[in-house]
C-alpha cells in the first residue's frame, strides 16, 4: 500500500507541477497585457512540455558511483543491474536502489559492550577461551543481496558468531592459544561463506581477523606462569648444556695433555736410551781396543769420582780382624760420625 | 472555460480511481489480494496487477530470508552437565495463504513468537536427547546437532507456512555460576603444567649434567689408557735398544753399569762409606807396592 500512496502522491505532485507551469507561462509569456484569462499561448505549452519533459528526465536518470552498482526494477520486477556511471531509469515505470558494492563493512564480534561475556567461547576440553575477531564483507551480487536478505547486516553478525563458536567448539584450547590462530580464522571464512551462500545472500566474505584468541581475564596469570615456566625450563636446559660444553672442553685439553705428556716420555725415554746405548757402544768400542787399561781407567776414573764425595772411614784389616777374632767395627760411633757431617754442611 | 473547470476535477478522479486499481508487487515481496477479509487472489510473482478499488485491498510480505534470535534458555544435556545455549533461525514465509490464515491479521510478530517458542521446545529436546552429552555438543557433532533441530522446527514451523532456511547455535557455555568453578580448574592445570616445566627443565639439566660427567670421565680414562700403552711401547723400545746394544758385551756392561750405579748412587755427601783398603782401588795405598 505505500507503494501506492507514493504513485498517487507522485501523480498529484506532477499535476501540481503542471498547473504551475501554466500559471508562471501566462505571466511570462503575455507580460503585463493578460486581464485574468488564462491565455494557452503557444510558447506557454511548449514550455510546460519542456518542463515536464525536464522534470521526467531529472527523475530517470541518476548516477552511479565507482563504489556503487544499482539494481532496477521493471514495475517491480529485477530487470537490470547498473554499473557506475549516467543510468536511466523511465520513471515511474523502472525503480533502482543503490548499493554500495566494493567498500568493505566490518563487524566486531567478542567485545560489544551490551553483550556481557559475548568473547567467552568453550572448548571440547571443557575450558574457556576469550576469542575477539573481525569479519570484513562486502557485496557480490546486489540483486540477491535486495531480494533474500532482510538484514544483511545482523545476518553476517549471527553467523560469524555462530561458526566462530563452532570452530572453537569443536577445538582444544591448547591449538587454539598456541598455533592454529590462522588455520581457525581460514576455516571461519570458508564456513561463513558456505552459510551465506545456502542463503544466496550475495554477501562474500573479505576475511576474518583474529585479533584475540586468550585464555579469559580470570585466569591469564596463571597462564603467563606457565610461559615464564618454559622460559625457566630452557634456562636450566641452557645452563647444563654450558655446563657440559665447559667441562667436555676442559677433558678434552687435559686428554690432550696427557696423550702429550706420554708422548714426551716416550721420546725422552727413547732419547736417553739411545744416547746411553750409543754412549756404551762409543766406550764398547774403545774398550776392545785395550781391554785392560781401558777397564783399569774407567774404574780408578769412577772410584776416585764416586770416593772423592763421600765420607769415608778407612779400617785396615789389622784393626778389622780376622775372622773369628774380636772387631773394633761393632764399637764404631756411626751416629756420631754421621751427626758431625750434618752440622759441618749446616755451617 | 466552463468545460475546462468540470474537465480538471473528472480527470483528477479518473487518474486516482486508476492508481487506487493497479499496484506493484515487488521482488521482494508476496502479496494477497483481500476482499472484506476474503482471500481474493495471490500474487507470488513480482509484476503489475489490478484490484478493485476501494473493496480489495493488497496485503504485501516480505519474501526475503528473516532472522530470528531466540531467548537464551539452560539446557540439561544427559550427562547433566548445564548448558547456557542460544540459537538464531533464518526462515522465509513460503506460502502466503497459509501464513494468514495460521497468524491472522497479526503478521510477522505473531509468527516470530510462535517461531521462537517452537525453536525453543526443538533446542530443549534435541540437545536433552538420551545419546546427548554436553561433549556431543562440544565437538564436531554440533553441526549435525544443529541440522536436527533445522529438520524437527521445519517440520513444526510447516503449519504456520513458515520454511526454516537455518537454525544454527551460538553460544554454548556453561552458567555464570560455574564459570568459577571453570576457572579454577583452568589455573589448577596451569599451575601443573608449570610445575611439570620446571621438573622437566631440571631432569633435562640434570641429564645433560651427568652425560657430560660421564663423556669426561671416558675421554679422560682412553687417554689415561692410551697413554700407558706408549709409554709401555717406549719402555719396550727402550729396552730393545738397550737390549741390543748391551748384548754386544754382557760383561763388560755389567761392570760398566755397576760403575755407572756406583756413582749415581753414591752421590752427594750425605752417604758415608766405612771400609777395608784392600779393594783393588786401595792397591797401591795398603801394601806400599810400588812397582812389582
Amino acid at each position: 500500500m505505500p507503494e501506492i500512496d507514493e504513485l498517487v502522491r507522485k501523480g498529484q505532485d506532477q499535476l501540481r507541477v503542471l498547473m504551475g507551469g501554466r500559471g508562471g507561462g501566462g505571466r511570462g509569456g503575455t507580460g503585463g497585457g493578460g486581464g485574468q484569462g488564462p491565455q494557452f499561448g503557444r510558447g506557454t505549452i511548449g514550455l510546460a512540455a519542456f518542463g515536464a519533459v525536464a522534470l521526467w528526465l531529472f527523475a530517470s536518470v541518476y548516477t552511479v558511483k565507482p563504489e556503487e552498482q544499482s539494481v532496477e526494477l521493471f514495475l517491480g520486477e529485477y530487470y537490470a543491474t547498473g554499473n557506475p556511471g549516467l543510468n536511466f531509469a523511465p520513471w515511474p515505470v523502472v525503480t533502482y536502489e543503490i548499493v554500495n558494492v566494493t567498500s568493505e563493512r566490518t563487524e566486531n564480534i567478542g567485545q560489544r559492550a551490551n553483550v556481557g561475556n559475548e568473547g567467552l567461547m568453550l572448548t571440547t576440553d571443557a575450558n574457556i577461551v576469550d576469542i575477539n575477531f573481525q569479519v570484513v564483507w562486502n557485496i557480490s551480487d546486489p540483486s540477491l543481496l535486495l531480494f533474500n536478505i532482510r538484514d544483511p547486516q545482523l545476518t553476517v553478525q549471527a553467523v560469524s558468531e555462530s561458526v566462530m563458536r563452532e570452530i572453537i567448539a569443536a577445538s582444544n584450547l591448547a591449538p587454539i592459544l598456541n598455533r592454529d590462530r590462522g588455520i581457525i580464522a581460514d576455516t571461519a571464512v570458508e564456513d561463513i561463506q558456505a552459510t551465506l551462500d545456502e542463503y544466496e545472500s550475495g554477501i562474500r566474505v573479505v576475511r576474518v581477523n583474529l585479533d584475540k584468541a586468550d585464555p579469559p581475564r580470570e585466569v591469564i596469570d596463571a597462564f603467563r606462569e606457565v610461559q615464564a615456566a618454559e622460559q625457566e625450563r630452557d634456562r636450566l636446559q641452557r645452563q647444563a648444556d654450558a655446563y657440559a660444553n665447559r667441562v667436555l672442553a676442559e677433558a678434552r685439553g687435559e686428554a690432550a695433555q696427557i696423550l702429550a705428556d706420554s708422548e714426551g716420555y716416550r721420546a725422552r725415554v727413547v732419547n736417553e736410551a739411545r744416547g746411553d746405548a750409543s754412549r756404551f757402544t762409543s766406550v764398547l768400542t774403545e774398550y776392545t781396543k785395550a781391554p785392560e787399561v781401558t777397564r783399569k781407567r774407567l774404574y780408578l776414573e769412577r772410584m776416585e769420582q764416586v770416593l772423592g764425595d763421600i765420607d769415608k772411614t778407612i779400617l785396615d784389616q789389622s784393626i778389622v780382624g780376622t775372622e773369628g777374632g774380636s772387631s773394633v767395627v761393632p764399637y764404631l760411633p756411626l751416629n756420631e760420625l754421621r751427626r758431625n757431617t750434618t752440622t759441618n754442611e749446616g755451617n | 472555460m466552463g468545460k475546462i473547470k468540470f474537465l480538471i476535477p473528472l480527470v483528477v478522479v479518473a487518474v486516482f480511481l486508476g492508481l487506487s486499481s493497479i499496484f506493484v508487487v515487488d521482488e521482494r515481496e508476496k502479496a494477497l489480494v483481500l476482499q472484506f477479509g476474503q482471500i481474493k487472489a495471490i500474487k507470488q510473482e513480482p509484476g503489475l496487477s489490478f484490484k478493485i478499488p476501494f473493496i480489495q485491498e493488497v496485503v504485501r510480505y516480505d519474501d526475503r530470508i528473516l532472522s530470528l534470535d531466540t531467548d537464551t534458555i539452560e539446557v540439561t544435556p544427559s550427562d547433566d552437565r548445564r548448558l547456557v545455549v542460544d540459537a538464531f533461525a533464518r526462515y522465509r514465509i513460503r506460502d502466503v495463504v497459509q501464513f494468514r490464515q495460521a497468524v491472522g491479521v497479526g503478521g510477522l510478530p505473531v509468527a516470530e513468537d510462535r517461531l521462537s517458542s517452537v525453536l525453543n521446545a526443538q533446542i530443549r529436546e534435541v540437545l536433552g536427547a538420551d545419546q546427548v552429552t554436553s561433549d556431543t555438543i562440544l565437538s564436531e557433532d554440533r553441526r549435525s546437532l544443529m541440522g536436527r533441530i533445522q529438520q524437527n522446527a521445519q517440520a513444526s514451523a510447516a503449519g504456520l507456512g513458515l520454511d526454516v532456511v537455518d537454525v544454527r547455535l551460538k553460544q554454548t557455555n556453561l552458567p555464570d555460576q560455574n564459570l568459577d568453578a571453570t576457572f579454577a580448574r583452568m589455573r589448577a592445570e596451569r599451575e601443573r603444567e608449570a610445575a611439570d616445566e620446571i621438573a622437566r627443565g631440571n631432569e633435562a639439566a640434570q641429564r645433560v649434567r651427568a652425560q657430560a660427567d660421564r663423556t669426561v670421565t671416558e675421554t679422560l680414562s682412553d687417554a689415561e689408557r692410551e697413554a700407558q700403552v706408549i709409554r709401555g711401547e717406549a719402555d719396550a723400545e727402550r729396552n730393545a735398544i738397550y737390549a741390543e746394544a748391551f748384548g754386544a758385551d754382557p760383561e763388560f756392561f755389567a761392570f760398566y753399569r755397576s760403575l755407572e750405579a756406583y756413582e749415581r748412587a753414591l752421590k752427594g755427601n750425605n752417604s758415608s762409606m766405612v771400609m777395608t783398603p784392600d779393594s783393588e782401588f786401595f792397591d797401591y795405598l795398603g801394601s806400599g807396592r810400588i812397582s812389582e
